[in-house]
């Protein structure tokens, strides 16, 4: 698995703290150039690569040719399999057709888009710049030229309401798109959003309300055949994102760019987040080794997101028995958990305290 | 040897709390040049963080001075006192290693409480007693007026009282100067075997157990084979040492001397404050009167935190003990907390003291429950009980009667607040007795009142209604039969013994009410629901409830996340541990002391 961080952005949304900004041509140019290097600096022809993904930022909004160096290179390094899932990042801004058929050119079979909301009033509050009808509209061209298409959806954001929800997913539904990833905000420190939340300039569901829009969003889509295979992630049979259950698996990865992570060997190496400092990098990551002890926290702290659930042997061969462990504890979790064979996994109804369940759960 | 007796001067400072002790002493350091003014600081004799924080004395603290009067040189020995009600205990025994106190009054207050009760304290150990005027720098100061008060409401004369300031440094050269003038010099006898009194203890990592003493008779140096009167166990002197106020070696310490004992003293329990050192080899034929044992008066259960630490609780508390006589402590198992120990106090300062003491110098994170008192509990079957634990109760079938502890409380006060200290002493059943005015301006009100009343907030209730200005002074006189129940809580169903507390039936509703709703604030929300009941013998008399906890998600966790997010996994996981787990209910530390100031928002 490879990801690959485009931390570009043609503005900032008001809730997001990912590592991305505004930049001018030249440093992205600098910049591609360092991404190349270090695909170099880390080529190995004989790794198997299943999935790459690039994110960002944006990555739709850089030039296409940017892109098509990127993939161009990871092809040059890397053992790439001809059926890998390859997924990229857009926003509706950026789509274009041209940009959409490099992509398909270049290999790339699968979109994601960041949509949000189609309300455009709770569009503008968090500062996404598109509209509802541009967001469409992105789909639709996306749909030309991909079978395979993501939108991401926003819970609990100001000014929604159940029924307002349920209309944005109505529509994505009817654009036939097979994924759906819908997440509740998080506030996170720091961001635009947060300080008007805190200051009362605008207002949020309460966390109890978000997670019965969650819970009901859940059903609906259950029942449209969009089935929940992790948390925030719905998709019809066979669509899943392969890379991002990668990493709920446990999965060895490589990142590449600003402030992306790798894990490899049970070592995990962190890229700056400075972009100057990664520009003039040497690619002396910070390097992690992961303890048995965190393996196992890490182990279930991610499986236990999917619907599957954490797989027991996996644990004991880690020297977890976990059902000798924590017997009580399964127990008296018996309506939060099912217990099969093999899986613990969290009931239908439970993923709004999975947190409460994973705390339970480690050794 | 006789002149060298003759030139020391042993005394005390007492005075009612916040009149200037500790300030005094640091005075009269400075002006003998005891400690260079280099290493000079406020409150210096002060040492305990604690203290100096609080500007309050706690531990009684010896140092020796100089000074030159007429051209000979005087060892100035001095004893810093505490102030507060719950520490008469250690001024009493800075008493009995001294000849003389000097009794502050602060000129803008007047005699307050503690300056009579102290000056009983001193008059008991027949000590000379020097009256000061302190303060008189202050725009409110009536020097007149507290002169006055000395001589008609303690019968000491104060014609000659110096007036100081010991904040300006005025007139320090006055005390000095009637401290050799006034104060006797020791008696006792140089060639006579060694008689030492140990007035107070330290440990030390490395000398061991430290004896702080007076000599009454002989002397002692380092190689002496010396023995407790009381507990037999005899040892050699490793050094002798006098205080500076820090520790320094000397050759010996000779009748009238205040100093230090190290003798390689491993076990703590072998220095007894109040015991007398004497010489193994050559004994003394009777030992010093000693210190009478204190009763506590406020108990509560004292837990680690983590079960595991219980061990070091064990050795924190025995340290203290050995710096603080008057702690009692003895085992307890508690359903909810685990293992821990149920410990005496004199009083509420004495109980906050010694918690913060165990979490700073002893690094323990400590539950404490609710102060509780001692009642006697008379059973059918004839038997006594002295219960202090809430949850030793016998069943209500097989109690016949119970008693609880009454003081008999004194307030002095402006009259201006007679009105709403009448009305705090009823709230909390006492019963008036008898009102006096001492001046025009101060008023002396008498109430009987349980003791397990005054435990709960009374002393920030009466400063706050009297913004200040009353002081208190009270004793316990005896027992007194009362309708006291037992009110339980229960937490999903099963009684949390850790929260149980006594309380008198009429009031046994609305306590039961504030703990309910108190606790609802303070324990999170859980997997599941977690209702919580107020009960009396079976009988449910308040209910809150916590709702289940809906949502404790990640809604993202992809590559670049995992390691922060198992970090913060690991700090909530950390949280939790800090939670006692009681049945299925998770409770935080917090829980258990919120019922200790429920009373705070009436």
């Amino acid at each position: 698995m490879i990801y690959v961080h485009i931390p570009f952005c043609d503005s900032k949304c008001f809730y997001c703290n990912f590592c991305s900004a505004k930049y001018d041509e030249k440093i992205k140019e600098k910049y591609f150039k360092k991404l190349v290097e270090e695909i170099k600096f880390n080529s190995n022809k004989y790794k198997n690569i299943t999935s790459i993904y690039i994110g960002g930022g944006t990555p739709s909004s850089v030039n296409e040719k940017y892109i098509k160096l990127i993939i161009n290179e990871l092809k040059n390094n890397f053992n790439i399999d001809k059926n890998a899932e390859i997924s990229i990042e857009a926003n509706p801004c950026s789509i274009t057709e041209s940009k959409l058929k490099t992509y398909k050119q270049i290999g790339i079979n699968r979109i994601s888009i960041g949509v949000q909301s189609l309300n455009n009033k709770q569009l503008k509050i968090i500062g996404r710049r598109h509209t509802k009808k541009q967001a469409i509209n992105a789909i639709k061209i996306a749909k030309k030229y991909f079978n395979n298409v993501n939108c991401d959806l926003l819970i609990g954001i100001p000014n929604q309401n159940y029924l307002s929800l349920k209309h944005s997913v109505k529509c994505l539904l009817k654009q036939k798109i097979n994924h759906i990833s819908a997440y509740m905000l998080i506030c996170e420190n720091g961001t635009k959003l947060t300080k008007q939340i805190e200051q009362k300039q605008v207002k949020v569901a309460s966390e109890d309300k978000c997670v019965d829009y969650y819970n009901k969003i859940v059903k609906y889509l259950k029942g449209k055949k969009y089935y929940r295979y992790e948390i925030s992630n719905f998709a019809l049979l066979g669509y899943e994102c392969k890379h991002n259950l990668g990493y709920w698996n446990l999965t060895d990865y490589y990142g590449f760019g600003l402030s992306a992570h790798s894990y490899i060997d049970g070592f995990r190496y962190n890229n700056t987040t400075d972009m100057q400092e990664y520009l003039e990098s040497k690619f002396d990551y910070q390097k992690e080794e992961i303890s048995n002890e965190e393996k196992i926290e890490e182990l279930i702290m991610l499986s236990l997101r999917t619907q599957k659930g954490v797989n027991i042997n996996e644990l004991k061969n880690l020297g977890y028995d976990i059902l000798k462990q924590k017997g009580n504890v399964l127990n008296s979790l018996k309506d939060f958990i099912n217990v099969s064979q093999n899986y613990i996994s969290i009931k239908d109804n439970k993923f709004g305290v999975c947190n409460q369940i994973i705390l339970d759960l480690l050794p | 040897m006789e002149k060298r007796q003759d030139r020391i001067r042993n005394f005390c400072i007492i005075a009612h709390i916040d009149h200037g002790k500790s300030t005094l002493a640091d005075r009269l350091i400075e002006k003998t040049g005891t400690v260079s003014s280099r290493d000079m600081s406020d409150q210096i004799l002060d040492s305990m963080d604690i203290e100096r924080e609080r500007g309050i004395t706690i531990k009684l603290t010896p140092t020796r001075m100089f000074y030159d009067y007429n051209g000979e040189e005087y060892i100035l020995n001095l004893i810093d006192t505490p102030g507060h009600v719950d520490f008469t205990y250690e001024v009493s025994r800075s008493l009995a290693a001294c000849e003389g106190a000097i009794l502050i009054v602060d000129a803008s207050q007047g005699v307050e409480a503690q300056t009579i009760a102290n000056t009983y304290l001193a008059l008991d150990n027949n000590l000379e007693i020097l009256p000061v005027l302190n303060k008189i720098d202050l725009p409110s100061a009536d020097i007149e007026k507290s002169r006055k008060e000395i001589e008609d409401v303690l019968g000491i004369p104060a014609d000659d009282v110096p007036c100081i300031s010991a904040k300006e440094g005025i007139n320090i050269d006055d005390v000095l100067k009637q401290i050799v003038e006034k104060i006797p010099s020791p008696k006792g006898d140089t060639q006579k075997p060694l008689k030492a009194l140990i007035f107070d203890s330290m440990y030390d990592n490395f000398k061991g157990a430290i004896c702080f003493v007076r000599v009454f008779d002989g002397k002692v140096k380092i190689g002496d084979k010396i023995q407790m009167m009381k507990t037999d166990k005899a040892y050699e002197v490793t050094e002798v040492g006098v205080f500076t106020p820090s520790m320094k070696p000397v050759n010996e310490l000779c009748v009238g001397d205040v100093g230090y004992i190290c003798a390689s003293i491993k076990n703590l329990s072998d220095t007894k404050v109040g015991d007398t050192i004497t010489d193994a080899e050559n004994p003394c034929s009777e030992a010093l009167p000693g210190y009478k044992d204190v009763k506590p008066v406020v108990f509560s259960g004292i837990f680690p935190l983590d079960g595991s630490k219980y061990g070091d609780l064990k050795d924190a508390l025995e340290k203290l003990k050995l710096n603080d006589a008057s702690l009692h402590f003895s085992p307890e198992t508690s359903i909810a907390l685990g293992f821990g120990f149920r410990v005496g106090f004199l009083g509420l300062l004495h109980m906050e003291i010694i918690t913060e003491r165990l979490e700073r110098e002893f690094d323990l994170d400590i539950i404490t429950t609710a102060p509780s008192v001692s009642y006697h509990v008379f059973k059918t079957n004839g038997e006594m009980l002295e219960v202090s634990n809430p949850s030793m109760l016998p069943p209500v079938a097989e109690i016949e009667r119970i008693e609880e502890p009454m003081i008999a409380l004194s307030v002095y006060t402006p009259p201006e607040y007679v009105g709403p200290i009448m009305d705090l002493c009823q709230e909390k059943r006492g019963e008036f007795l008898d009102m006096q005015y001492l001046e025009k301006t101060r008023v002396v009100m008498k109430y009987h009142m349980p003791l397990g009343e005054m435990i709960y907030d009374f002393f920030d209730a009466l400063k706050s209604r009297t913004r200040g200005y009353a002081s208190l002074d009270y004793e316990v006189y005896g027992f007194m039969p009362s309708d006291l129940v037992k009110l339980d809580i229960m937490l999903n169903g099963e009684t949390c013994d850790a929260l149980s507390l006594i309380t008198h039936r009429d009031k046994a509703y609305q306590r039961g009410r504030q703990i309910a709703e108190k606790l609802k604030k303070v324990i999170p929300r859980q997997l599941f629901e977690v209702p919580i009941q107020a009960c009396i013998g079976g009988k449910i008399i308040a209910r809150e409830t916590v709702s289940a906890m809906r949502k404790d998600v990640l809604a993202k966790c992809y590559g670049g996340d995992i390691s922060r997010k198992r970090k913060l996994l690991e700090k909530q996981k950390a949280g939790k541990k800090r939670m006692r787990q009681f049945g299925s209910v998770e409770l935080p530390s917090e829980a258990f002391i919120s019922i200790l100031k429920t009373d705070d928002e009436n």
